[in-house]
Protein backbone atom coordinates (compact mmCIF):
# COMPACT_ATOMS: atom_id res chain seq x y z
CA UNK A 1 0.00 0.00 0.00
CA UNK A 2 1.52 3.32 -1.01
CA UNK A 3 1.82 5.96 1.74
CA UNK A 4 -0.64 8.80 1.51
CA UNK A 5 0.81 12.23 0.81
CA UNK A 6 0.85 14.66 3.73
CA UNK A 7 -1.38 17.60 4.41
CA UNK A 8 0.72 20.74 4.62
CA UNK A 9 -0.24 23.68 6.79
CA UNK A 10 1.29 27.16 6.86
CA UNK A 11 2.18 28.00 10.48
CA UNK A 12 3.66 31.31 11.63
CA UNK A 13 3.62 31.05 15.44
CA UNK A 14 0.85 33.64 15.85
CA UNK A 15 -2.78 33.16 16.96
CA UNK A 16 -3.70 33.55 13.26
CA UNK A 17 -2.34 30.03 12.72
CA UNK A 18 -4.49 28.40 15.42
CA UNK A 19 -7.54 27.82 13.23
CA UNK A 20 -5.69 26.55 10.13
CA UNK A 21 -3.58 24.28 12.32
CA UNK A 22 -6.64 22.82 14.04
CA UNK A 23 -8.34 22.27 10.68
CA UNK A 24 -5.25 20.63 9.19
CA UNK A 25 -4.98 18.35 12.23
CA UNK A 26 -8.63 17.39 11.92
CA UNK A 27 -8.20 16.59 8.23
CA UNK A 28 -5.01 14.62 8.84
CA UNK A 29 -6.65 12.50 11.56
CA UNK A 30 -9.83 11.97 9.57
CA UNK A 31 -7.95 11.01 6.42
CA UNK A 32 -5.10 9.22 8.19
CA UNK A 33 -2.42 11.34 6.53
CA UNK A 34 0.88 12.72 7.80
CA UNK A 35 0.87 16.39 8.73
CA UNK A 36 3.57 18.78 7.55
CA UNK A 37 3.91 22.18 9.24
CA UNK A 38 5.64 24.80 7.10
CA UNK A 39 7.16 28.17 7.84
CA UNK A 40 8.55 30.10 4.88
CA UNK A 41 11.58 32.19 5.75
CA UNK A 42 10.93 35.10 3.40
CA UNK A 43 14.04 35.79 1.29
CA UNK A 44 12.40 38.63 -0.64
CA UNK A 45 13.50 41.38 1.76
CA UNK A 46 16.74 42.24 -0.01
CA UNK A 47 14.82 43.00 -3.18
CA UNK A 48 12.01 44.69 -1.32
CA UNK A 49 14.33 47.32 0.11
CA UNK A 50 16.21 47.36 -3.20
CA UNK A 51 14.33 50.37 -4.55
CA UNK A 52 16.63 52.43 -2.47
CA UNK A 53 20.29 52.73 -3.33
CA UNK A 54 21.57 55.44 -1.02
CA UNK A 55 22.62 53.04 1.68
CA UNK A 56 25.26 53.32 4.31
CA UNK A 57 27.85 50.57 4.70
CA UNK A 58 26.17 48.95 7.69
CA UNK A 59 22.58 50.10 7.36
CA UNK A 60 21.22 47.82 4.65
CA UNK A 61 23.05 44.63 5.65
CA UNK A 62 22.46 45.44 9.32
CA UNK A 63 18.76 45.65 8.60
CA UNK A 64 18.71 42.40 6.61
CA UNK A 65 20.50 40.62 9.48
CA UNK A 66 17.98 42.12 11.91
CA UNK A 67 15.02 40.95 9.82
CA UNK A 68 16.55 37.50 9.40
CA UNK A 69 16.87 37.26 13.18
CA UNK A 70 13.20 38.18 13.56
CA UNK A 71 12.12 35.63 10.95
CA UNK A 72 14.19 32.90 12.62
CA UNK A 73 12.59 33.68 15.99
CA UNK A 74 9.20 33.54 14.34
CA UNK A 75 10.11 30.21 12.74
CA UNK A 76 10.96 28.87 16.21
CA UNK A 77 7.65 30.15 17.55
CA UNK A 78 5.91 28.41 14.66
CA UNK A 79 7.77 25.16 15.37
CA UNK A 80 6.74 25.33 19.04
CA UNK A 81 3.12 26.10 18.11
CA UNK A 82 3.05 23.17 15.69
CA UNK A 83 4.71 20.77 18.15
CA UNK A 84 2.24 21.68 20.90
CA UNK A 85 -0.78 20.94 18.72
CA UNK A 86 0.56 17.77 17.10
CA UNK A 87 2.26 16.10 20.08
CA UNK A 88 -0.13 13.12 19.83
CA UNK A 89 0.35 12.73 16.09
CA UNK A 90 3.44 10.61 15.37
CA UNK A 91 3.44 11.37 11.63
CA UNK A 92 3.72 15.14 12.09
CA UNK A 93 6.83 17.02 11.20
CA UNK A 94 7.83 20.64 10.67
CA UNK A 95 9.97 22.36 8.06
CA UNK A 96 11.40 25.82 7.60
CA UNK A 97 11.77 26.64 3.91
CA UNK A 98 13.65 29.72 2.67
CA UNK A 99 12.12 31.50 -0.32
CA UNK A 100 9.16 33.50 -1.58
CA UNK A 101 6.09 32.43 0.50
CA UNK A 102 3.68 32.10 -2.43
CA UNK A 103 6.16 30.31 -4.68
CA UNK A 104 7.41 27.94 -1.99
CA UNK A 105 3.93 26.85 -0.91
CA UNK A 106 2.97 26.20 -4.52
CA UNK A 107 6.23 24.34 -5.12
CA UNK A 108 5.53 22.08 -2.16
CA UNK A 109 2.43 20.78 -3.92
CA UNK A 110 4.05 20.81 -7.35
CA UNK A 111 6.94 18.65 -6.09
CA UNK A 112 4.45 16.17 -4.68
CA UNK A 113 5.58 16.68 -1.10
CA UNK A 114 2.02 17.35 0.03
CA UNK A 115 -1.40 16.91 -1.51
CA UNK A 116 -3.51 19.34 0.44
CA UNK A 117 -2.42 22.75 1.66
CA UNK A 118 -4.17 24.52 4.53
CA UNK A 119 -3.51 28.24 4.77
CA UNK A 120 -5.24 30.79 6.96
CA UNK A 121 -6.18 34.20 5.52
CA UNK A 122 -3.52 35.90 7.66
CA UNK A 123 -0.69 33.43 7.16
CA UNK A 124 2.79 34.95 7.71
CA UNK A 125 1.39 38.46 8.09
CA UNK A 126 2.98 38.83 11.50
CA UNK A 127 6.43 38.84 9.94
CA UNK A 128 5.89 39.48 6.27
CA UNK A 129 5.97 42.03 3.54
CA UNK A 130 2.65 43.53 2.37
CA UNK A 131 2.44 40.99 -0.47
CA UNK A 132 1.63 38.17 1.99
CA UNK A 133 -1.57 39.98 2.92
CA UNK A 134 -3.32 38.20 0.07
CA UNK A 135 -1.31 34.99 0.24
CA UNK A 136 -4.30 32.71 0.81
CA UNK A 137 -6.28 34.38 -1.98
CA UNK A 138 -3.33 34.21 -4.37
CA UNK A 139 -2.83 30.54 -3.59
CA UNK A 140 -6.48 29.84 -4.20
CA UNK A 141 -6.20 31.56 -7.55
CA UNK A 142 -3.11 29.54 -8.49
CA UNK A 143 -4.52 26.13 -7.60
CA UNK A 144 -8.20 25.49 -7.31
CA UNK A 145 -7.56 22.18 -5.46
CA UNK A 146 -6.07 23.94 -2.45
CA UNK A 147 -7.97 23.67 0.77
CA UNK A 148 -8.16 27.06 2.40
CA UNK A 149 -9.50 27.67 5.89
CA UNK B 1 21.41 31.40 -2.49
CA UNK B 2 24.38 33.10 -4.09
CA UNK B 3 25.02 36.65 -3.06
CA UNK B 4 27.29 39.42 -4.27
CA UNK B 5 29.20 39.13 -0.99
CA UNK B 6 30.03 35.49 -1.59
CA UNK B 7 31.14 35.77 -5.21
CA UNK B 8 32.48 39.31 -5.33
CA UNK B 9 31.66 41.95 -7.88
CA UNK B 10 33.73 40.46 -10.74
CA UNK B 11 32.44 36.95 -10.10
CA UNK B 12 28.90 38.22 -10.22
CA UNK B 13 29.31 40.20 -13.41
CA UNK B 14 28.68 37.40 -15.98
CA UNK B 15 25.38 36.55 -14.31
CA UNK B 16 24.40 40.21 -14.42
CA UNK B 17 25.05 40.61 -18.15
CA UNK B 18 21.57 39.62 -19.44
CA UNK B 19 19.86 42.07 -17.07
CA UNK B 20 22.36 44.82 -17.84
CA UNK B 21 21.92 44.19 -21.57
CA UNK B 22 18.16 44.62 -21.16
CA UNK B 23 18.58 47.87 -19.17
CA UNK B 24 21.15 49.34 -21.56
CA UNK B 25 19.23 48.17 -24.64
CA UNK B 26 16.04 49.76 -23.30
CA UNK B 27 17.75 53.10 -22.73
CA UNK B 28 19.46 53.01 -26.15
CA UNK B 29 16.11 52.41 -27.87
CA UNK B 30 14.43 55.18 -25.85
CA UNK B 31 17.15 57.79 -26.36
CA UNK B 32 18.04 57.05 -29.96
CA UNK B 33 14.63 56.23 -31.41
CA UNK B 34 11.64 56.78 -29.13
CA UNK B 35 12.50 60.27 -27.89
CA UNK B 36 13.44 61.66 -31.33
CA UNK B 37 10.26 60.11 -32.76
CA UNK B 38 8.16 61.74 -30.02
CA UNK B 39 9.82 65.08 -30.69
CA UNK B 40 8.96 64.92 -34.39
CA UNK B 41 5.61 63.13 -34.36
CA UNK B 42 2.67 65.32 -35.34
CA UNK B 43 -0.29 64.75 -33.03
CA UNK B 44 -3.45 66.94 -33.13
CA UNK B 45 -1.72 68.94 -35.85
CA UNK B 46 1.15 69.89 -33.55
CA UNK B 47 4.73 68.71 -33.93
CA UNK B 48 6.22 67.41 -30.66
CA UNK B 49 2.81 67.38 -28.92
CA UNK B 50 3.71 64.13 -27.15
CA UNK B 51 6.63 65.78 -25.36
CA UNK B 52 5.14 69.25 -24.86
CA UNK B 53 1.90 68.00 -23.32
CA UNK B 54 2.88 64.76 -21.58
CA UNK B 55 6.35 66.04 -20.50
CA UNK B 56 7.62 62.52 -21.12
CA UNK B 57 11.38 62.30 -21.59
CA UNK B 58 13.89 59.44 -21.52
CA UNK B 59 13.93 59.43 -17.71
CA UNK B 60 10.18 58.93 -17.23
CA UNK B 61 10.00 56.58 -20.23
CA UNK B 62 12.83 54.52 -18.72
CA UNK B 63 11.11 54.24 -15.34
CA UNK B 64 7.80 53.35 -17.01
CA UNK B 65 9.54 50.65 -19.08
CA UNK B 66 11.15 49.21 -15.93
CA UNK B 67 7.75 49.13 -14.24
CA UNK B 68 6.18 47.47 -17.27
CA UNK B 69 8.91 44.84 -17.41
CA UNK B 70 8.33 43.76 -13.83
CA UNK B 71 4.60 44.17 -13.44
CA UNK B 72 3.30 43.34 -16.90
CA UNK B 73 5.85 41.50 -19.04
CA UNK B 74 7.34 39.37 -16.23
CA UNK B 75 4.10 38.99 -14.25
CA UNK B 76 5.23 40.67 -11.02
CA UNK B 77 8.64 39.04 -10.50
CA UNK B 78 11.92 39.65 -12.30
CA UNK B 79 13.12 36.39 -13.90
CA UNK B 80 16.32 35.02 -12.33
CA UNK B 81 18.21 35.59 -15.57
CA UNK B 82 17.64 39.36 -15.34
CA UNK B 83 17.57 39.80 -11.55
CA UNK B 84 21.32 40.30 -10.97
CA UNK B 85 21.55 42.90 -13.74
CA UNK B 86 18.64 44.86 -12.30
CA UNK B 87 20.28 44.68 -8.84
CA UNK B 88 23.43 46.21 -10.31
CA UNK B 89 21.42 49.19 -11.55
CA UNK B 90 21.62 50.61 -8.02
CA UNK B 91 25.34 50.86 -8.53
CA UNK B 92 24.72 52.91 -11.68
CA UNK B 93 22.68 55.48 -9.80
CA UNK B 94 25.18 55.66 -6.94
CA UNK B 95 27.99 56.15 -9.42
CA UNK B 96 25.95 58.83 -11.16
CA UNK B 97 25.41 60.68 -7.88
CA UNK B 98 29.15 60.60 -7.20
CA UNK B 99 29.81 62.01 -10.68
CA UNK B 100 27.21 64.71 -9.98
CA UNK B 101 29.85 66.20 -7.70
CA UNK B 102 31.38 67.57 -10.91
CA UNK B 103 28.50 70.09 -11.11
CA UNK B 104 29.64 71.96 -8.01
CA UNK B 105 32.57 73.75 -6.55
CA UNK B 106 33.16 74.09 -2.82
CA UNK B 107 32.18 77.76 -3.05
CA UNK B 108 28.87 76.87 -4.75
CA UNK B 109 28.12 74.23 -2.11
CA UNK B 110 28.79 76.74 0.67
CA UNK B 111 26.55 79.32 -1.06
CA UNK B 112 23.68 76.92 -1.67
CA UNK B 113 24.32 74.70 1.33
CA UNK B 114 23.48 77.25 4.04
CA UNK B 115 19.95 77.73 2.73
CA UNK B 116 19.59 74.00 2.02
CA UNK B 117 20.62 73.11 5.58
CA UNK B 118 18.12 75.62 6.96
CA UNK B 119 15.24 74.40 4.78
CA UNK B 120 16.02 70.69 4.96
CA UNK B 121 16.71 70.81 8.71
CA UNK B 122 13.43 72.61 9.31
CA UNK B 123 11.44 70.12 7.27
CA UNK B 124 13.16 67.09 8.81
CA UNK B 125 12.38 68.28 12.35
CA UNK B 126 8.82 69.28 11.39
CA UNK B 127 8.11 65.90 9.79
CA UNK B 128 9.51 63.93 12.72
CA UNK B 129 7.46 65.93 15.24
CA UNK B 130 4.34 65.58 13.08
CA UNK B 131 4.66 61.79 12.75
CA UNK B 132 5.32 61.37 16.49
CA UNK B 133 2.21 63.42 17.24
CA UNK B 134 0.04 61.63 14.67
CA UNK B 135 1.35 58.25 15.84
CA UNK B 136 0.16 59.07 19.34
CA UNK B 137 -3.13 60.46 18.05
CA UNK B 138 -3.91 57.35 15.98
CA UNK B 139 -2.62 54.93 18.64
CA UNK B 140 0.08 53.57 16.35
CA UNK B 141 2.65 51.27 17.96
CA UNK B 142 5.68 53.15 19.26
CA UNK B 143 8.20 51.24 17.15
CA UNK B 144 6.08 51.72 14.02
CA UNK B 145 5.87 55.45 14.81
CA UNK B 146 9.65 55.62 15.13
CA UNK B 147 10.21 53.98 11.75
CA UNK B 148 7.58 56.17 10.07
CA UNK B 149 9.04 59.32 11.65
CA UNK B 150 12.40 58.87 9.96
CA UNK B 151 10.99 57.33 6.79
CA UNK B 152 8.73 60.35 6.23
CA UNK B 153 11.30 62.94 7.19
CA UNK B 154 14.65 61.96 5.71
CA UNK B 155 15.20 59.52 2.98
CA UNK B 156 12.45 56.95 2.69
CA UNK B 157 13.67 53.40 2.58
CA UNK B 158 17.23 54.10 3.78
CA UNK B 159 15.94 55.85 6.87
CA UNK B 160 13.32 53.18 7.58
CA UNK B 161 15.84 50.34 7.44
CA UNK B 162 18.41 52.33 9.43
CA UNK B 163 15.91 53.05 12.21
CA UNK B 164 14.10 49.69 12.43
CA UNK B 165 16.64 47.72 14.52
CA UNK B 166 17.15 50.65 16.92
CA UNK B 167 13.44 50.85 17.79
CA UNK B 168 12.78 47.09 17.70
CA UNK B 169 10.39 47.45 14.78
CA UNK B 170 8.66 44.32 13.58
CA UNK B 171 9.30 43.20 10.02
CA UNK B 172 5.70 43.91 9.06
CA UNK B 173 5.99 47.47 10.41
CA UNK B 174 8.97 48.21 8.21
CA UNK B 175 7.25 46.64 5.22
CA UNK B 176 4.21 48.87 5.60
CA UNK B 177 6.31 51.97 6.13
CA UNK B 178 8.28 51.22 2.95
CA UNK B 179 5.18 50.49 0.89
CA UNK B 180 3.62 53.76 2.06
CA UNK B 181 6.56 56.03 1.33
CA UNK B 182 7.39 54.39 -1.98
CA UNK B 183 3.78 54.59 -3.14
CA UNK B 184 3.57 58.26 -2.24
CA UNK B 185 6.99 58.95 -3.75
CA UNK B 186 6.15 57.29 -7.05
CA UNK B 187 3.01 59.38 -7.32
CA UNK B 188 4.92 62.62 -6.64
CA UNK B 189 7.69 61.58 -9.04
CA UNK B 190 5.19 61.52 -11.90
CA UNK B 191 3.04 64.53 -11.00
CA UNK B 192 5.78 66.95 -9.92
CA UNK B 193 7.06 67.76 -13.45
CA UNK B 194 3.48 68.62 -14.51
CA UNK B 195 2.96 70.87 -11.49
CA UNK B 196 6.38 72.47 -11.98
CA UNK B 197 5.69 73.28 -15.63
CA UNK B 198 2.12 74.40 -14.92
CA UNK B 199 3.32 76.84 -12.24
CA UNK B 200 6.13 78.04 -14.46
CA UNK B 201 8.81 77.17 -11.91
CA UNK B 202 12.41 77.59 -12.98
CA UNK B 203 15.06 74.92 -12.35
CA UNK B 204 16.20 76.49 -9.10
CA UNK B 205 12.71 76.72 -7.62
CA UNK B 206 11.70 73.28 -8.86
CA UNK B 207 14.89 71.60 -7.58
CA UNK B 208 14.52 73.25 -4.18
CA UNK B 209 10.86 72.21 -3.94
CA UNK B 210 11.31 68.60 -5.05
CA UNK B 211 14.53 68.19 -3.03
CA UNK B 212 12.61 69.24 0.08
CA UNK B 213 9.16 67.78 -0.57
CA UNK B 214 9.76 64.29 -2.00
CA UNK B 215 10.48 61.55 0.49
CA UNK B 216 12.81 59.20 -1.35
CA UNK B 217 16.23 60.01 -2.81
CA UNK B 218 15.86 58.02 -6.03
CA UNK B 219 12.55 59.69 -6.65
CA UNK B 220 14.03 63.16 -6.12
CA UNK B 221 16.59 62.37 -8.79
CA UNK B 222 13.95 61.03 -11.19
CA UNK B 223 11.55 63.94 -10.58
CA UNK B 224 14.33 66.47 -11.26
CA UNK B 225 15.51 64.78 -14.44
CA UNK B 226 11.91 64.38 -15.58
CA UNK B 227 11.49 68.16 -15.27
CA UNK B 228 14.74 68.94 -17.07
CA UNK B 229 16.95 66.07 -18.27
CA UNK B 230 19.98 68.33 -18.72
CA UNK B 231 22.78 67.58 -16.28
CA UNK B 232 24.66 70.85 -15.76
CA UNK B 233 25.24 73.41 -13.01
CA UNK B 234 22.04 75.28 -12.18
CA UNK B 235 19.66 72.68 -13.62
CA UNK B 236 16.90 71.07 -11.54
CA UNK B 237 18.98 67.96 -10.81
CA UNK B 238 21.96 69.96 -9.56
CA UNK B 239 19.75 71.89 -7.12
CA UNK B 240 17.51 68.98 -6.07
CA UNK B 241 20.44 66.66 -5.44
CA UNK B 242 22.39 69.06 -3.24
CA UNK B 243 19.22 69.45 -1.19
CA UNK B 244 18.90 65.70 -1.09
CA UNK B 245 22.54 65.15 -0.08
CA UNK B 246 22.02 67.51 2.88
CA UNK B 247 19.04 65.43 3.96
CA UNK B 248 20.79 62.08 3.49
CA UNK B 249 23.67 63.26 5.68
CA UNK B 250 21.21 63.75 8.52
CA UNK B 251 20.25 60.04 8.65
CA UNK B 252 22.57 59.08 11.56
CA UNK B 253 21.45 62.12 13.58
CA UNK B 254 17.77 61.39 13.01
CA UNK B 255 18.24 57.70 13.88
CA UNK B 256 19.95 58.79 17.11
CA UNK B 257 17.17 61.28 17.98
CA UNK B 258 14.34 58.81 17.31
CA UNK B 259 16.17 56.08 19.26
CA UNK B 260 16.47 58.43 22.27
CA UNK B 261 12.73 59.23 21.96
CA UNK B 262 11.82 55.54 21.69
CA UNK B 263 13.78 54.47 24.77
CA UNK B 264 12.94 57.54 26.87
CA UNK B 265 12.05 56.32 30.36
CA UNK B 266 13.09 52.74 29.59
CA UNK B 267 16.35 50.86 30.03
CA UNK B 268 17.72 50.17 26.56
CA UNK B 269 19.25 46.67 26.34
CA UNK B 270 23.04 46.79 26.57
CA UNK B 271 23.71 45.29 23.12
CA UNK B 272 21.42 47.76 21.39
CA UNK B 273 22.88 50.93 22.89
CA UNK B 274 24.76 52.89 20.24
CA UNK B 275 26.52 56.20 20.50
CA UNK B 276 26.13 58.91 17.90
CA UNK B 277 29.71 58.19 16.76
CA UNK B 278 28.91 54.51 16.17
CA UNK B 279 25.76 55.48 14.29
CA UNK B 280 27.74 57.93 12.17
CA UNK B 281 30.17 55.18 11.17
CA UNK B 282 27.44 52.59 10.60
CA UNK B 283 24.75 54.68 8.96
CA UNK B 284 26.64 57.41 7.11
CA UNK B 285 25.95 57.00 3.40
CA UNK B 286 29.32 56.08 1.90
CA UNK B 287 28.57 57.45 -1.57
CA UNK B 288 28.28 60.96 -0.07
CA UNK B 289 32.03 60.80 0.60
CA UNK B 290 32.57 59.99 -3.09
CA UNK B 291 30.33 62.91 -4.03
CA UNK B 292 32.27 65.30 -1.77
CA UNK B 293 35.56 63.98 -3.17
CA UNK B 294 34.30 64.75 -6.67
CA UNK B 295 33.33 68.29 -5.58
CA UNK B 296 36.87 68.79 -4.24
CA UNK B 297 38.47 67.51 -7.44
CA UNK B 298 36.23 69.77 -9.53
CA UNK B 299 37.02 72.75 -7.29
CA UNK B 300 40.78 72.35 -7.75
CA UNK B 301 40.29 72.07 -11.50
CA UNK B 302 41.26 68.40 -11.82
CA UNK B 303 38.89 68.02 -14.77
CA UNK B 304 39.40 71.48 -16.25
CA UNK B 305 36.84 74.26 -16.14
CA UNK B 306 33.60 73.19 -14.45
CA UNK B 307 31.32 75.44 -16.54
CA UNK B 308 29.81 77.13 -13.48
CA UNK B 309 27.53 80.08 -14.37
CA UNK B 310 29.47 83.25 -15.07
CA UNK B 311 32.75 81.34 -15.49
CA UNK B 312 34.50 79.85 -18.54
CA UNK B 313 32.66 77.09 -20.43
CA UNK B 314 32.98 73.47 -19.28
CA UNK B 315 36.05 71.54 -20.38
CA UNK B 316 35.79 68.57 -22.75
CA UNK B 317 36.35 66.17 -19.79
CA UNK B 318 33.57 67.75 -17.77
CA UNK B 319 31.23 67.65 -20.79
CA UNK B 320 32.05 63.97 -21.27
CA UNK B 321 31.36 63.21 -17.59
CA UNK B 322 27.99 64.96 -17.88
CA UNK B 323 27.11 62.98 -21.02
CA UNK B 324 27.94 59.75 -19.19
CA UNK B 325 25.79 60.82 -16.28
CA UNK B 326 22.72 61.10 -18.49
CA UNK B 327 23.25 57.53 -19.71
CA UNK B 328 24.14 56.23 -16.26
CA UNK B 329 21.05 57.77 -14.67
CA UNK B 330 18.85 56.66 -17.55
CA UNK B 331 19.98 53.04 -17.29
CA UNK B 332 19.86 53.08 -13.49
CA UNK B 333 16.34 54.46 -13.45
CA UNK B 334 15.05 51.72 -15.79
CA UNK B 335 16.39 49.39 -13.10
CA UNK B 336 14.67 51.41 -10.39
CA UNK B 337 11.38 51.10 -12.31
CA UNK B 338 11.97 47.36 -12.37
CA UNK B 339 11.94 47.33 -8.59
CA UNK B 340 8.57 49.07 -8.32
CA UNK B 341 6.20 46.25 -7.47
CA UNK B 342 2.55 47.24 -7.88
CA UNK B 343 1.46 44.23 -5.83
CA UNK B 344 3.48 45.32 -2.78
CA UNK B 345 2.40 48.96 -3.11
CA UNK B 346 -1.29 48.11 -3.52
CA UNK B 347 -1.28 46.31 -0.22
CA UNK B 348 -0.04 49.21 1.87
CA UNK B 349 -2.76 50.36 4.18
CA UNK B 350 -4.06 51.02 7.66
CA UNK B 351 -2.74 53.66 10.02
CA UNK B 352 0.79 53.84 8.50
CA UNK B 353 -0.75 54.78 5.15
CA UNK B 354 -2.93 57.42 6.80
CA UNK B 355 0.00 58.94 8.70
CA UNK B 356 2.33 58.69 5.70
CA UNK B 357 -0.16 60.42 3.42
CA UNK B 358 -0.95 63.22 5.87
CA UNK B 359 2.73 63.97 6.52
CA UNK B 360 3.80 63.40 2.92
CA UNK B 361 1.15 65.68 1.42
CA UNK B 362 1.73 68.36 4.08
CA UNK B 363 5.45 68.32 3.43
CA UNK B 364 5.02 68.30 -0.36
CA UNK B 365 2.59 71.23 -0.40
CA UNK B 366 4.31 73.21 2.35
CA UNK B 367 7.68 72.86 0.61
CA UNK B 368 6.16 74.34 -2.56
CA UNK B 369 4.61 77.22 -0.63
CA UNK B 370 7.88 77.95 1.20
CA UNK B 371 9.93 77.82 -2.01
CA UNK B 372 7.50 80.21 -3.71
CA UNK B 373 7.65 82.55 -0.71
CA UNK B 374 11.45 82.63 -0.60
CA UNK B 375 12.06 82.43 -4.36
CA UNK B 376 13.87 85.78 -4.36
CA UNK B 377 16.32 84.51 -1.74
CA UNK B 378 17.18 81.22 -3.46
CA UNK B 379 20.85 81.23 -4.43
CA UNK B 380 21.73 80.36 -8.01
CA UNK B 381 24.84 78.30 -8.70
Amino acid sequence: MSARLPIAVAVDGSPASDAPLAEALRLAQADNRPLLGVFVLDTGWADYIGNDWQSAAGARQGFLDYIRGQLESQAEAARTQFAAVTRDLPSAHFRVIPGEPLEELCALIARGEAEILVVGPQAFQICGRPSVKTLARDLARRASSLHIV
Amino acid sequence: MTTAKETGFVGKLPGALPGLALLIGTMVVIRLWVEPWMANAVVFGQKGWLIKVTHLNYILLGIIMGMLYRNVLFGGKLPEVFADGFRLSRLFIKTGIILLGSLYTVQAIVKLGALAIFLIGGFVVLSIVMVLWLGKLFGMERSMTGVMANACSICGVSAAVATAPAVEAKAAHVAYAIATILGFGILTMFISPFIGHALGLNDLQYGAWVGTGILNSGQVLAACLAFNPTVAPGTAVSVGEIWNIMRVISIPFAVFAVTVWYWAGHEQPQGQRKSLTTLLVEKFPVFVLGFLGMVLLTSIGAFGDAGIKGGPPASATIKMIRDWMQWIFGIGLVGMGGYIDFKELRQAGGTPLKVGLIVGVTKYVLALVVVLLIRDYLVEI
